[in-house]
């Protein structure tokens, strides 16, 4: 995104935004399907990506969030019949108040410790969401939840929901950007590169690391709050650690130190294995191999290869 | 409660444990030799135990040949995973996240490869010493178990001799802490790689052949084995061979003890809690001088 807009490229721009507008008119209503679903993934593995590239955190605890803020549609909406804006500051400020109280005496951990102990959370949010079934229905789930109504604009159809969740998309991969660019981004990135420095230049490390870490599950609950919308039903299944993995996956094969990676790590994960499908039974071993390819040949991720070869071909 | 509960408690939670415990040995070895967090430990377990359940339905081999060439094909696969995936991405410079997606990626492969040609059933497998139980106080456990404990025990001593005694495991090690130095000294460096996902490539088979037994096997379980071997291996210390079979019986135990006194359901929450709190007490792992930093 940044070089992109920095140089001359308007046209570009434009064109690119009529080709998102048009899109949800020119394919089927279930790549439309996809599309939003990529949109939402996209918000959460933000979060992770953030966390890994710039913190060096492995956050597996992401679906815990994005069950947080989805429940919270579910119980607000759905059974309580609250506005929507409800349920989201609700899943928001939950997820950000879990997140502080875990984070806190965890991040003193680092490496493989820290990664284990997010995974720890994310196993215990995945069994209680099982367990507290008065409160989530359990793998019954709860269903009729209502559609989002922005301002009077009903968002009932997937193509109505697709030029929301994107510009939403597109918006935090902006605070993303400008964040890393921040103060505060800086101090991160000391803090990854070279702690004791950071330290003594007067970076407080924990402190930080617990911000960007709440930062995070926020975005997961919001991903999670505009899953439920859509889908209008939601069960156990779909916040398991199998979750957290998917959202550690796009954000590693985007591309962790590009601010548009988890973007199309999202696109990945949810077009290639429907691309592959036409295959048969056998596509899941093909969206596999498929993977392991593209981690072989695409270290920096698929972000860190396109930008590669933007700077190798420059556009005037 | 009663005590035989309670030592029935104490006897599932080691038996789990050990396969814990092997599970994280086999992932601490591999980390251990190459700093490659391998995500398809649990996949070795899947492979073995499946491949042991088709040699003795279909080739009616006796049980122990079995489990020795389903061991085997383990190790077989661990070298496989080196040779071909983990060399192809070291060469083009790989960092520790993309070996995790690797091995990630493989871990999926293979479960969806074992889903398409096996099927969605469990598999069984007889144990060692049939079904037959040994009761101590009232409470019972399964001879297999016993045996389980014993080679789990065994393996743990072994690898300790091996990486402290012999010129291989010596080789082996120093080829991973010092790459160049290594090499000087005329080290084969990339044939130590080969043989430390080997290694840990028979480690992981044993505990699928050991471990079908007592929980049948089935595509789906590899994520399971390797979230709960990772978990045993890096609460005891990913340096110390010891490490992760007292992680993994400490896991077992913390399961077993809370499925007695509270719930089932809750077996994870509890054990995972504790995890986390036992990480904020102790975090140079259980065992660990040197595994500050999470090893």
């Amino acid at each position: 995104m940044p070089e992109i807009f920095r140089r001359n490229r308007l046209p570009n721009i434009a064109i690119a935004i009529v080709l998102w507008a048009l899109l949800p008119t020119l394919v089927s209503r279930h790549v439309v399907d996809l599309l939003i679903f990529a949109g939402v993934y996209t918000i959460a593995g933000l979060g992770v990506s953030y966390l890994l590239g710039h913190c060096g955190i492995v956050n597996l605890a992401q679906s815990v969030f994005y069950g947080i803020g989805a429940y919270c549609v579910a119980y607000f909406s759905a059974q309580h019949g609250l506005p929507g804006v409800v349920a989201f500051v609700a899943g928001g400020l939950l997820s950000a108040t879990i997140a502080f109280a875990f984070g806190w005496p965890i991040l003193r951990l680092s490496g493989h410790f820290l990664a284990l102990a997010t995974l720890a959370l994310g196993v215990i949010g995945q069994v209680l969401f099982l367990e507290w079934d008065w409160l989530t229905g359990g793998t019954l789930g709860i269903g009729g939840i209502p559609k989002l109504n922005l301002f009077g604009w009903e968002l009932n159809t997937p193509q109505r929901f697709y030029y929301l969740v994107w510009p939403v998309a597109i918006l935090v991969m902006w605070l993303k950007y400008n964040l890393t660019h921040s103060r505060n981004g800086l101090a991160i990135r000391a803090m990854r590169d070279a702690p004791d420095a950071a330290a003594v230049a007067g970076v407080d490390i924990r402190p930080l690391k617990v911000r960007m870490f709440v930062l995070s599950a926020v975005l997961g609950s919001l991903a999670g709050s505009l899953f439920a919308h859509y889908v209008g039903f939601i069960s156990v299944d779909s916040f398991g650690i199998d979750r957290s993995i998917s959202f550690l996956l796009l954000a590693v094969l985007g591309g962790v130190h590009t601010t548009w990676g988890p973007a199309l790590g999202a696109l990945f994960v949810t077009l290639v294995p429907e691309i592959l499908s036409r295959f048969g039974e056998i596509h899941a071993v093909l969206f596999a191999v498929t993977l392991v390819i593209a981690v072989i040949f695409l270290p920096q991720g698929l972000g860190g290869a396109i930008e590669q070869w933007l700077r190798r071909y420059p556009v005037r | 409660m009663s005590i035989s509960l309670f030592l029935q408690s104490i006897f599932s939670g080691v038996s789990n444990g050990f396969v814990y415990g092997l599970i994280g040995l086999g992932l601490a070895v591999i980390f251990r030799g190459t700093r490659v967090i391998n995500a398809m430990q649990g996949e070795f377990c899947v492979i073995a135990g499946m491949a042991a359940v088709l040699l003795l339905e279909h080739w009616r081999v006796p049980l122990a040949v079995g489990m020795i060439a389903a061991t085997l094909l383990g190790g077989a696969l661990g070298l496989v995973l080196e040779l071909v995936p983990v060399r192809a991405l070291q060469r083009r410079g790989g960092n520790e996240d993309s070996f995790l997606l690797l091995t990630l990626g493989v871990a999926f492969a293979i479960s969806a490869l074992v889903l398409y040609s096996v099927g969605r059933d469990s598999v069984a497998l007889p144990g060692i010493g049939g079904e037959a139980m040994l009761t101590i106080a009232d409470a019972a456990i399964r001879v297999h178990a016993i045996w389980l404990i014993f080679i789990g025990t065994i393996v743990m001593f072994a690898l300790k001799w091996f990486y402290t005694r012999t010129h291989i495991g010596l080789s082996m090690m120093a080829a991973s802490i010092d790459v160049d130095g290594a090499a000087t000294t005329g080290i084969n460096v990339p044939l130590m790689r080969s043989a430390t996902f080997c290694l840990g490539g028979l480690i992981g088979g044993l505990a699928g052949v050991l471990v079908t037994p007592l929980t049948t096997m089935h595509y789906a379980m590899g994520l399971l084995f390797t979230l709960k071997g990772f978990a045993a291996a890096i609460l005891g210390g990913l340096n110390n061979p010891f490490g992760a079979v007292i992680g993994g019986v400490t896991l077992g135990l913390l399961e077993s003890l809370a499925i007695a006194f509270v719930s089932s359901g809750y077996k994870d929450v509890i054990a995972m809690s504790m995890l986390i709190v036992i990480m904020i007490l102790l975090p140079n792992g259980m065992l660990g001088r040197r595994t500050r930093r999470g090893g």
